[in-house]
């Protein structure tokens, strides 16, 4: 495969990705609804 | 044939020219690992079954002082003598080239073998019960700072070896163009690496005067700023080591090519760039630095360091996939990964590493370098879950998977106990889920970190935790027991393979 034109060539990758990725973001909120709390603003 | 060609050999299997005086080095400061690692893995077991209330094994001074020779044994001897071995092969083997001294590579081994020795011997004397962070004003016997010192020459000149031999090699025309891409991550791992040694000598050299009597105080603040620049840079130069040996083991394993090569390359240039910055989240609950000065480090220059983490861990997975629909597995989305070598522990090993250090490693280094979130975590088991989850999980795991590679083809020894090999990495990786998933857990529920007893017993006022702390604390031990089983099982198979394996050579 010629360099710089990967891309899809691995989209079970890419899916992966994605998968990790929303894990990723929904244990960052998680960690800030905790934070919430038990730090009360206001 | 030339003088000099008699100091090489020709790999069988992968037809790299190995030179022979690199190859003596590279062997000695591989078994130096193993052994260190056998050292701290038992230590680590007593450990785990002392943070383990219903076991709660070791008595308070004991478990502070393994706690520091565990860290020492793990965190510094274990992981450096192991990419010391690694450095010098891919400014050898890679760049089908020489060692620019092997003398000076003996100096350094002898320098770090002494340094670790006498750190060690001081631990277990009982004169440097002051954890792997020797925070002033703890203070420890001057052999303890005098022992780290000399470990850190010998590793700087170990590097610096690196760097002559790559120009070597260059000016000799071994090799054209850029560096490949595994020997170019190692050198951003040794520029890493010089930068943090430079911290090391900064912050030790004046401690080590300061115990000796010569200076009388040292700020403890500024201790803990210049300390960070070295005690987590040095886990950067792991995260940098580990990913080139993913690079390596993708290529080994299945044969791949790195998609994108400049992506990649640009990757390890950020890490070079920003990943010494992500220091700065050690310093977030301290009063000195402005909170402005803590957000730019840890909130905006840090996360340039994680993207290039993200690059990372897509591209060396995309690496593998590419490399299994060429060979034919190309049905739907996931064939590929059905038909992966899972039986070959070093393909075993390089899965289980990129999984763990993203998600139980990188998910929680982030969480925990936000100054918000961070107030949660800090000095929390949740901060030993994330390094457990990157240092071990991720990188000890690389290396064991490079080991089972090392081993055919630098110590020219089949592996031994194959079926068991093929487990290992498994049974490692499980026990590391349990006990970083154990202490991420406990963490949450404010569990300190480097605490003998968190239920204050022995006081007046003793302490009642949530039930859900129990549950995890158990998780740890049991994890902590597993792993160090998986742990024990690859001494085994590694040190046996090199005394009773059949010679390849």
């Amino acid at each position: 495969m010629a360099e710089g034109k990967g891309g899809f060539e691995a989209p079970g990758t890419f899916v992966l990705a994605i998968v990790f990725l929303i894990f990723f973001i929904l244990f960052y909120f998680l960690n800030w609804k905790w934070l919430a709390g038990i730090w009360h603003v206001g | 044939m030339a003088v000099g060609e008699l100091d090489f050999r020709t790999c069988p299997v992968t037809g790299l020219k190995i030179h022979r005086p690199a190859e003596r080095l590279i062997k000695i400061n591989a078994v130096t690992a193993v052994v260190f690692l056998l050292v701290g893995g038992i230590v680590a077991l007593l450990i785990a079954l002392t943070r383990w209330p219903a076991v709660h094994l070791l008595p308070a001074v004991y478990y502070y002082r393994l706690l520091t020779l565990h860290g020492i044994a793990m965190l510094v001897a274990w992981i450096i003598f192991f990419e010391i071995a690694a450095v010098y092969f891919c400014c050898t083997a890679l760049l089908n080239s020489r060692l620019a001294a092997p003398k000076l590579g003996w100096l350094a081994y002898f320098l770090m073998l002494i340094g670790a020795a006498i750190v060690a011997i001081t631990i277990l004397a009982g004169k440097a019960d002051v954890m792997f962070t020797s925070y002033v004003p703890l203070k420890a016997s001057p052999w303890y700072y005098f022992g780290v010192i000399l470990f850190a020459v010998g590793a700087l000149i170990g590097i610096s070896l690196f760097f002559a031999s790559v120009v070597k090699a260059k000016n000799e025309g071994t090799y054209t163009g850029s560096l490949p891409l595994v020997s170019f991550g190692v050198a951003i791992a040794c520029i890493i690496a010089v930068l943090t040694l430079a911290h090391g000598a900064i912050i030790y050299i004046p401690t080590f005067l300061w115990s000796l009597g010569l200076i009388q105080n040292i700020d403890a603040a500024m201790y803990r700023i210049i300390f960070w620049g070295f005690g987590h840079s040095s886990q950067q130069i792991n995260v940098a080591a580990m990913i080139s040996i993913w690079y390596l083991l993708s290529t080994l394993t299945v044969g791949g090519k790195p998609l994108n090569q400049k992506v990649c390359r640009t990757a390890f240039i950020l890490y070079a760039l920003f990943i010494n910055i992500a220091s700065a989240h050690h310093i977030l609950v301290d009063p000195g630095p402005s909170a402005a000065w803590k957000v730019w480090n840890t909130s905006y220059a840090m996360y340039l360091a994680v993207l290039a983490s993200l690059i990372h861990a897509f591209a060396v997975p995309a690496t593998v996939e590419v490399a299994l629909r060429k060979k034919g597995y190309t049905k739907g989305l996931f064939e590929w990964l059905k038909k992966a070598p899972w039986g070959d522990p070093g393909f075993s090993s390089l899965a289980i590493s990129i999984l763990l250090f993203g998600v139980m490693g990188g998910i929680t280094g982030v969480i925990q370098g936000t100054e918000q979130l961070n107030i949660r975590n800090h000095n929390t088991l949740n901060i030993v879950g994330h390094f457990h989850g990157t240092v071990v999980a991720g990188t000890t795991v690389a290396f064991m998977g490079l080991t089972y590679y090392v081993i055919p083809l630098i110590f020219q020894r089949e592996i031994i106990s194959k079926g068991l090999a093929k487990l290992q990495p498994y049974i490692y990786g499980i026990g590391l889920v349990l006990l970083s998933g154990g202490m991420i857990l406990a963490g949450m529920f404010g569990v300190p970190r480097r605490h003998w007893d968190i239920t204050f017993a022995a006081t007046q006022f003793p302490m009642s935790w949530d039930p859900t702390v129990s549950f995890a604390l158990g998780l740890l031990g049991l994890g902590g027991v597993i792993a160090v089983i998986g742990g024990a099982i690859f001494i085994y198979i590694a040190v046996g393979s090199l005394l009773w394996g059949k010679k390849t050579g």
